[in-house]
Parts: structure tokens; C-alpha cells; sequence
């Protein structure tokens, strides 16, 4: 029974989302990499952030960098329709000033772990 | 013939530029007050505004303020004085300085202006009690 | 004089009352059923209630009957605690061939009684005797601080009438009672008052205060103090809690909250060494009042007036930030590193010269820590504030216990208090004594100076040589304690401070030895404060004096705020470093100030008098940057690089199990025997050192004794109010005099 349960998830076959193959999966990517790209010069000005368009433009690198590991197709295939969600929001101005800053804000600091510093931070 | 061809709006330029005193200082106006009209001098209030008349614009824009020059560019609606605001603002036509009828009394405050975003500024703040009160080595006991 | 009548009354009813009593109280049950039964066993009779039999001892009321099988009668007047008055007639049922209603509360049953709880004729007697309550009772319950917990006003919910026929037609208004003013800690809205005489009857059985009565009948009946005075009373915030309306509440909470909008922690208080259990009623992280908990063994349902009321001082003079001495000398608010590091700094240079002192609220577990700390520096002066007698006599767990135990000193019939008072230096060991001494005819005695102990005692003296002729049996009174079955004698613990106190300790611990018996220690030491115990306990030593020998360079208070310790007796440059909640003695004199967590913001584990270990829980936040005392000792080790090994409450729990296995079976009592407390005859028995004193001698002495009473503007109300009583009284005389 176990045997046969492995045998057929090895030759499982997925529904793909949008992509066939990898592709197609990275042709998607670097189109969503290039609407970005061209859109950030339109992005820095309606939105009248503090930084630059170079700031802006190595901050989309780092986002795309960050998923670099990911290889299973379908995930790809997620992050490349949500990363297009996230441009037609700002495209079309639906976002506001501090939702693309947000890029920039560090996320939540990890909680101390060592007595010392969680009796100075004054947690438990 | 002379309206239809503009001639008396020019002819009104000349004049504006006449009265307010040469070009340069027409220049200056125009820049501090973003208009140039020229009217009767109706009055000066205590801190220097002066306040204008000329029924020939539009009633709303016939009366107006130039604002004492030590202000510089930094003047605003706020430094009209509570007794010319009723002129300005239509609920009178009698000017304070010719309105003998209104009470002078000493205990009445000066105008202040709005101080919002100067350091005079009014800052709200608790009056709750704090809910612990903290030691102060200072007070002796 | 009220002694004989009180037994009388008592005495018809006393068995009953020790009957029907349900799981906690199981103590005092068993030793009353013990000393019933070798007798005569009675026969048991048999009643029905709601057709329900039920087997009782004769004698039992009716309302006891009923809540053995748990039903429960209406009453406001009835409490177990107190002398049956029968006054309400809220618990009025129906007895079969009865041709009236029956009050419960003091109705004996009688064979073969068929008991109706809730018939049409019970039903309609309650709403009857609730009409008549509610037409002289205002309708203030919106404004009434008892709203929300109101026995009447749930009564009037389940028992009473649907509508009202109280039609005011003439608008002449309902009955209304002047209010009085009765002291700083009781409000009173004496219109509200449905006559129970809870109140008067607390005060001359309890609190042994008979202040309270009423005057005039029916209608124009009052609950007052005769004459216009305050109910000054160590004990008088428990009126508030009997009072089943609205008459008489809490002053100082008047107008704070409501029930249902405060959340309740369980916990124990501290401020003095009974261990009383409380509730905390907090409300957005602040202390809002404290109630008593139940605890038969400790303080069966009442709280002290300090213990009490003084919560407004968790709220003032707190330290809330760390403090470090600046070189002009002025204590400066900084930063946790900082002052962690100007501790360290010293620490570093002390070379081990390292002593700490714990007072009067330091926890077991911030006692642990510190001395682990002091231990790993190479330190080994560790004392209390407190004294206790000198050398090796806090070894023995059973030379500075209460052995006889809280609740076992009801059943005493004979004790000799030696330089102690216990009204006020732990009143609710007072209670007991007093307890025994209405219903178990408790001959009490009492060596020091005369003092109002709330029953009559016989006061040998103050003479310290009196200790001598009681223990070597030629006073009079040493047959009355070698005849009694259960003799105890009670030492002050501030008694044992003296030189003569070692001596005076061996003198009565041998003299003990003879007294014992089975079962029975009749040793007692009665400590002031809630932290001497457990400071004995995990091997603290008693007294300042070993610190000032020793002329440490760092020198650690642990909530050291007694002053027994000055500047000028250590060294010029020893660094003092005070932990804890309050700002005073001990602050003041410190060189870095750490904000420590008070008794309602820790979890902690306090031994009381007896030696029960009980822990209190977090209730409210330490404010601003305090912390909890143990985590301060904890951090301070880390930053010296000798990290203490424990990191959460639960490991620090286990090291206390290492050191004292009793320390955390919580609630528990673990009895210390007297006979390996024997060999103390090496010292030598001189007793010289003078009369007998006690600190406590008045009221106004009782309500400032620590740092939280001595921050709190309630108790200072209290001695002011006591000072002004005892002024107007002086008048008083002296036009009469005149």
C-alpha cells in the first residue's frame, strides 16, 4: 500500500498553473522583470517617494534575487502572478505612498533569545 | 471701438503700474500678492495691513488686504484683526476706524494669528493623573 | 464582660456551626469532631428537605441541614462565622405542620421535620419579608458601589416580587438614615442598611471592638456608634466585605469600578508574615483593591486593614527606571546597560567583598539568586534585617516557626505571649487567639508592656527576669501552662533581636521541651515580616551587625528599607546597590537604584510565620523599566561573566527544591519537630538585658511598618485619623475632668 503511494507520487503529474515548462516559467519572470523596470521612473514620480530610480531599480533586483532558489515551477508561477498584482496596484495607483516604501522597511526584528537581551528589552 | 480693440485694459495696465509706483515695484506686488489692483485706501489697522476698496471688481474681490511688508511672503488670513475681519468678510460695510460705536475696552487681548506649525503653537496634553507615580530622589521627605 | 452571653449564645449553637462544614475547612472540623467525640458520640437524627433525607447531628438549624444536601436558603443576616442574630427573615421555609414560616438560620431541626425550600408558602414569605426590605431600601443601585455584587440585589433577582406595589402617593420619600463618618477606610451610606448586624456583630466577636451597635426599634431602627467616633480597628475593612448592601464600602475605592469590569488574580499578601490569601482586582495594569481569599488554615475569610488598603501604595514613590549615582552626588535615571555596568564595575573591583542584605519583602526565589550570586563572587556575608538570635539558631527550622501553626492556636487553652502583640503585628494570628479565647476558654498571658490585645489577658510585666521564674516553674502561671492540654508560647521576633535573645530563646525552648506533647509544639516565634522565613530557610543570617563586621565593598539591599543599616557604619567606598519596588530608606541611601517588581507584579514565592510556602501571582505589570528582582540577579551575574545557571522561573524553582524541598510544595505545611531543636544548652542562659518592649504598641503604630504601607496615602489617612481620635478623646476627658 505505502509502496504504491510512493510510486505514484513520483510520477505524479501537477496541473501546471500558467507554464509548461522552465522555460516558459522564466520567460514570465523577466517579463514581469522588465514591466518593473520600465515602470519604476513612473512609479518614483506619481508617487513622490525619497528615492531614486536607481535605489528603486536595485531594490526590484534584490526582491527577484531573493527568490532565486525557487525552482519548482508552479511556485514560480504564483510569485510571478503575484508580483503582477503588486505592479497593477501600483501602476494604476490603487496603492498609496507608504505601500511602496514599505519595500524599504526592514522587517519585524527577530526577538531576543538570550536572557540578557530579552531582560533588557523587557520581554519574557 | 477703444474697448473692443482692449485699449482700456491697457490703458488700465499704465494706470495700475502708475500708482503702484514704477515697474519694479508693480513687479513686486504682482510677485507678493499674486494680484494687481489698485483702490481706495480705506484704512491701516495696528499692525500695519492695509485695506483696500473698489467697487469697480466684482463684489468679493472689491475689497482686500495688503499685508503689513514686515510679514514678507509669510502672511495669511489669520492676521487680520477680529474688527476688520467683519468688513472683509461683507458683515459691515462700516469700517472700524469709522465705526465709533464699537466698545474699546482695556481688558480686550491683541489679535494673535494662527500659530500652527510655529513653536507657539498649541500642543494638547493629558491632564489624567499618572497611574504610578514615580520616585524622586530630590524630594526630601 | 460580653464574654459571658457571647458563649451562651455561642455555646447552644456550637456544635452545629462546626458540624456542617464542606472540603476547605476541613481543619477545623476534624479538631472539633476530635475533641467531641471521646464524649459521647450523638445520634444522628433525620430530617427531609425537598423531600430529600438527610441525616444531622441534633441541634443543627435548619439552614445547615439544607446545605448539606446543597440548597441553598436565601439570608442576609446569617453568617457562618459570626452568632446566629435571626434579624432578616430572608431564610424563612416552610416546615411541615408548622403553622408558620420557620427562620432557618436559627431554627433547631426535629426529628422527622419535613423542610420545604421552595413551597408556595416559603415562596410567598420571601417575597414578602424582600418587599418590606426593598420599601425602605433606596433604589441608588446605578451609583451604588456595591452594585454588580450586591447580596441583595441578587436576592431581590431571584426571590423577590415581579413588580412593586411601593407607591410613594403622598411623595413623602422613603426612609432615609444620616450617614456617618466612621473613618478613613469605611464610606458608609447608612440609608441603604437593611439591619443585619453582620457589622455589630463582627466587631464584638471578631475584631473585639464594640463600637458598633443599633439604636432606636423598627423603623427608626440604626447601625451606629452611639456616640460620634470613627470604627478605628485593625481588622475593620471586613465589615465591608460582610455588609450585604451597599451600607458600608470601600472607602477608598468608592466610585472606581464595577465587578464585572476588573479582572482577579489570586495571590497572597505580604505584608505581614501571616500570609494572608488575597485577590487582586486589577484593571488596565493597575491595582485597584484587594480582597480576602479563603484559607482556613491562614486567614479563614478576613484581612488586615494594612493588608488591605494599603495597594494605593503599589501606585506611589515607585521606582520605575534604574538609578545610578552621578559624581555630584545625585541619583540620575539611565539606561539597563548602564546600570548593569556601573554594578559590574564595582563588582569587578570589590575582589569578592561582597555581602547582601534581604528585607522585610523580599521573595524566596530573589533570596536564592542573590545569595548564588554573593556565593559565586566569592561573597559570604548574607543576613536579613530582621534580626533572630545569634549563631547557629536559624538552623533548626523549628527555632523560628510558628509551630503550633496558625489554626492550631485555636485550639490552645493556654498561651504566654512574650514581648510580642500580636493585634498588630499579625492580626489575623490576633483572631485566633481570640477565637479560642471566646469558645475555648483560652487563657492568654502576656509579658511586656500593657497593651489593648482586644481580650483580657493577664499582663505579668515587663520584666525580662519573669521569662526565668515562668520557665523554671515557679510563677503562677507556668501551672497553668503545665496543666493545659495545648499550651503555647508566642515570642515577638523582634524580642529575639536583643543581646539576651539567644538566651531568652533557650530559656523557653527548654522550658518547651517539657510542654510538648503529642502532636503539639507549643514553641512559637512570631515574625513581622513575610520574608524572615524564607530568608531563614534557604540560609540567610539573622541581623545587620555580620554586615558591618565584614565592611564589604559592594554591598546588595534586597527590599532592605527598615534603616538598620546607615552610610556611616560601612566603608566610604563601599557601592551600595539597592533592589527593589519603593523608593525609601534603602533608595536613598544607594549607589545604583534597580527597579524591582512589587508583590502584586511577580510570581513569588513568600513562606509565612507557620513556614507554609505560598506563591503570588502576576497581577499587573512592574512599572516602566522595573523588573522582576530574581531577573535583575540574574542579569547582573551574566554581565560579571559568572552566569547564574538559571534562565526561566521554573529553573530557578528547581534550585529552590535543592536547597529546601519544602520551599515549593506550595500551601503546604511541612511541620518542624521540636526535639531536634534540643541541643542549644551551649549558651549561656543570662537574661539581663532589660524590660520587655514591643514596637507595636497602638493602633497608629500598625499602618506604616513597610515600603509599600509607608508610600501609601490611605495609611497615612489612618494615622492622621487615629491621632485626631485620640486628641478628641483627650478633650473630652478633660472637660469632664473640669
Amino acid at each position: 500500500m505505502a509502496g504504491r503511494e510512493a510510486v505514484k507520487r513520483a510520477v505524479q503529474q501537477v496541473r501546471p498553473i500558467l507554464s509548461v515548462d522552465r522555460e516558459e516559467a522564466r520567460k514570465r519572470a523577466l517579463n514581469l522583470y522588465k514591466a518593473w523596470y520600465r515602470q519604476i521612473p513612473y512609479i518614483v514620480m506619481d508617487y513622490d517617494i525619497p528615492m531614486t530610480v536607481e535605489q528603486c531599480r536595485d531594490k526590484l533586483r534584490e526582491e527577484f534575487v531573493k527568490n532565486r532558489h525557487v525552482s519548482d515551477i508552479r511556485v514560480i508561477d504564483m510569485l510571478v502572478i503575484k508580483g503582477q498584482m503588486e505592479l497593477k496596484e501600483s501602476v494604476e495607483i490603487w496603492k498609496q505612498k507608504g505601500h511602496i516604501m514599505r519595500y524599504w522597511k526592514e522587517s519585524q526584528e527577530p526577538k531576543p533569545t538570550d536572557f540578557l537581551s530579552k531582560f533588557i528589552q523587557g520581554v519574557n | 471701438m477703444a474697448k473692443f480693440l482692449g485699449i482700456n485694459r491697457l490703458a488700465k495696465l499704465f494706470q495700475i503700474i502708475r500708482e503702484s509706483g514704477g515697474l519694479k515695484q508693480t513687479y513686486l506686488k504682482l510677485y507678493r500678492n499674486d494680484d494687481l489692483k489698485i483702490g481706495t485706501l480705506v484704512g491701516i489697522d495696528k499692525y500695519g495691513n492695509k485695506y483696500f476698496e473698489n467697487p469697480y471688481y466684482f463684489y468679493g474681490r472689491n475689497r482686500w488686504i495688503e499685508f503689513a511688508p514686515h510679514v514678507n511672503m509669510d502672511y495669511d488670513g489669520s492676521q487680520i484683526p477680529a474688527d476688520w475681519y467683519g468688513w472683509m468678510h461683507y458683515k459691515t460695510d462700516l469700517p472700524p476706524i469709522r465705526d465709533g460705536s464699537r466698545p474699546k475696552y482695556k481688558w480686550l487681548a491683541d489679535h494673535s494669528e494662527n500659530l500652527s506649525g510655529t513653536k507657539e503653537a498649541y500642543m494638547p496634553y493629558s491632564t489624567t493623573p499618572p497611574k504610578v507615580e514615580a520616585w524622586d530622589p530630590k524630594a526630601k521627605k | 464582660m460580653i464574654r459571658a452571653p457571647l458563649v451562651k449564645a455561642l455555646g447552644a449553637l456550637s456544635s452545629p456551626t462546626h458540624q456542617i462544614q464542606i472540603g476547605s475547612r476541613a481543619v477545623r472540623t476534624t479538631a472539633v469532631i476530635a475533641q467531641q467525640a471521646p464524649a459521647k458520640a450523638p445520634e444522628k437524627i433525620e430530617v427531609f428537605v425537598d423531600d430529600i433525607p438527610v441525616q444531622v447531628l441534633p441541634g443543627t438549624t435548619v439552614l445547615q441541614a439544607a446545605a448539606q444536601i446543597g440548597v441553598e436558603i436565601p439570608r442576609f443576616c446569617y453568617h457562618e462565622r459570626l452568632a446566629v442574630a435571626g434579624n432578616c427573615r430572608m431564610c424563612l421555609v416552610e416546615v411541615e405542620k408548622s403553622p408558620k414560616p420557620v427562620a432557618a438560620c436559627a431554627m433547631p431541626v426535629m426529628k422527622g421535620w419535613r423542610i420545604k425550600t421552595n413551597s408556595d408558602l416559603t415562596r410567598k414569605a420571601r417575597e414578602g419579608v424582600m418587599e418590606f426590605l426593598l420599601m425602605n431600601h433606596p433604589l441608588d443601585c446605578p451609583i451604588c458601589d456595591q452594585g454588580g455584587e450586591c447580596d441583595l440585589q441578587d436576592q431581590a433577582m431571584a426571590f423577590g416580587s415581579d413588580r412593586s406595589r411601593f407607591t410613594d402617593i403622598n411623595y413623602t420619600g422613603k426612609r432615609a438614615v444620616e450617614d456617618k463618618d466612621i473613618g478613613p477606610l469605611v464610606k458608609t451610606i447608612m440609608t441603604r442598611c437593611i439591619h443585619c448586624t453582620r457589622c455589630v456583630r463582627f466587631a464584638s466577636e471578631i475584631a473585639g471592638v464594640d463600637d458598633l451597635g443599633t439604636t432606636g426599634r423598627g423603623n427608626d431602627m440604626q447601625i451606629g456608634t452611639y456616640v460620634e467616633k470613627l470604627f478605628l480597628t485593625e481588622l475593620s475593612g471586613n465589615v465591608i466585605d460582610l455588609c450585604p448592601v451597599g451600607a458600608l464600602t470601600n472607602k477608598p475605592y468608592s466610585f472606581v469600578a464595577r465587578p464585572w469590569e476588573i479582572r482577579k488574580v489570586s495571590s497572597i499578601d505580604v505584608l505581614d508574615a501571616v500570609g494572608s490569601n488575597i485577590v487582586v482586582s486589577t484593571r488596565t495594569n493597575e491595582v485597584l483593591r484587594i480582597l480576602p481569599r479563603e484559607n482556613e488554615d491562614v486567614n479563614e475569610e478576613w484581612l488586615a486593614d494594612k493588608s488591605r488598603f494599603a495597594c494605593d501604595g503599589l501606585k506611589r514613590q515607585r521606582l520605575v527606571a534604574p538609578m545610578v549615582r552621578m559624581p555630584n552626588g545625585e541619583l540620575q535615571a539611565v539606561e539597563w546597560e548602564g546600570a548593569l555596568i556601573a554594578v559590574a564595575k564595582a563588582l569587578k573591583k570589590a575582589n569578592g567583598q561582597v555581602a547582601g542584605v534581604s528585607g522585610q519583602l523580599a521573595d524566596v526565589e530573589s533570596l536564592v539568586a542573590l545569595k548564588d550570586l554573593v556565593n559565586r563572587l566569592e561573597g559570604e556575608t548574607l543576613v536579613t534585617e530582621q534580626g533572630f538570635i545569634k549563631g547557629a539558631g536559624s538552623d533548626v527550622r523549628a527555632n523560628y516557626l510558628l509551630n503550633s501553626t496558625i489554626a492550631g492556636l485555636e485550639e490552645a487553652d493556654a498561651v504566654l505571649l512574650v514581648g510580642t502583640n500580636p493585634r498588630y503585628e499579625a492580626p489575623l494570628v490576633n483572631t485566633r487567639l481570640r477565637k479560642a479565647y471566646v469558645h475555648n476558654e483560652l487563657q492568654i498571658a502576656s509579658i511586656g508592656p500593657k497593651i489593648d490585645l482586644s481580650y483580657q489577658h493577664e499582663n505579668l510585666g515587663a520584666d525580662a527576669s519573669l521569662i526565668k521564674d515562668v520557665c523554671s516553674g515557679t510563677h503562677a502561671f507556668s501551672k497553668v501552662l503545665e496543666g493545659a492540654k495545648k499550651p503555647a508560647i508566642i515570642i515577638g521576633a523582634d524580642l529575639l533581636e536583643r543581646p539576651d535573645g539567644a538566651a531568652i530563646h533557650a530559656t523557653i525552648l527548654d522550658y518547651c521541651q517539657k510542654l510538648k506533647k503529642k502532636d503539639w509544639n507549643p514553641f512559637n516565634v512570631l515574625q513581622n515580616n513575610a520574608a524572615q522565613v524564607g530568608a531563614l530557610d534557604v540560609g540567610y543570617q539573622a541581623g545587620v551587625e555580620a554586615v558591618i563586621k565584614a565592611q564589604p565593598k559592594v554591598l546588595f539591599l534586597l527590599n532592605a528599607d527598615a534603616g538598620k543599616l546607615t552610610r556611616e557604619q560601612l566603608p566610604k567606598d563601599c557601592f551600595i546597590v539597592y533592589i527593589g519596588s519603593h523608593g525609601d530608606n534603602g533608595a536613598s541611601i544607594a549607589d545604583a537604584v534597580l527597579p524591582g517588581a512589587a508583590y502584586t507584579e511577580k510570581q513569588a514565592i513568600y513562606v509565612n510565620t507557620e513556614g507554609r510556602p505560598q506563591q503570588t501571582l502576576t497581577a499587573v505589570s512592574p512599572p516602566g523599566m522595573a523588573r522582576e528582582d530574581w531577573k535583575i540577579l540574574r542579569a547582573i551575574s551574566e554581565v560579571v561573566s559568572t552566569p547564574l545557571p538559571y534562565d526561566t522561573l521554573d529553573e530557578l524553582r528547581s534550585r529552590l527544591e535543592d536547597l529546601g524541598p519544602h520551599l515549593t510544595r506550595l500551601g503546604e505545611l511541612e511541620p518542624a519537630s521540636l526535639s531536634e531543636a534540643g541541643s542549644q544548652a551551649t549558651i549561656s542562659k543570662s537574661i539581663n538585658g532589660g524590660p520587655i518592649d514591643v514596637k507595636q504598641k497602638e493602633l497608629r503604630d500598625y499602618f506604616m511598618t513597610d515600603a509599600v504601607s509607608r508610600a501609601s496615602p490611605t495609611m497615612a489617612k489612618c494615622i492622621s485619623a487615629v491621632n485626631k481620635q485620640q486628641r478628641q478623646n483627650e478633650q473630652a476627658k478633660q472637660s469632664v475632668a473640669i
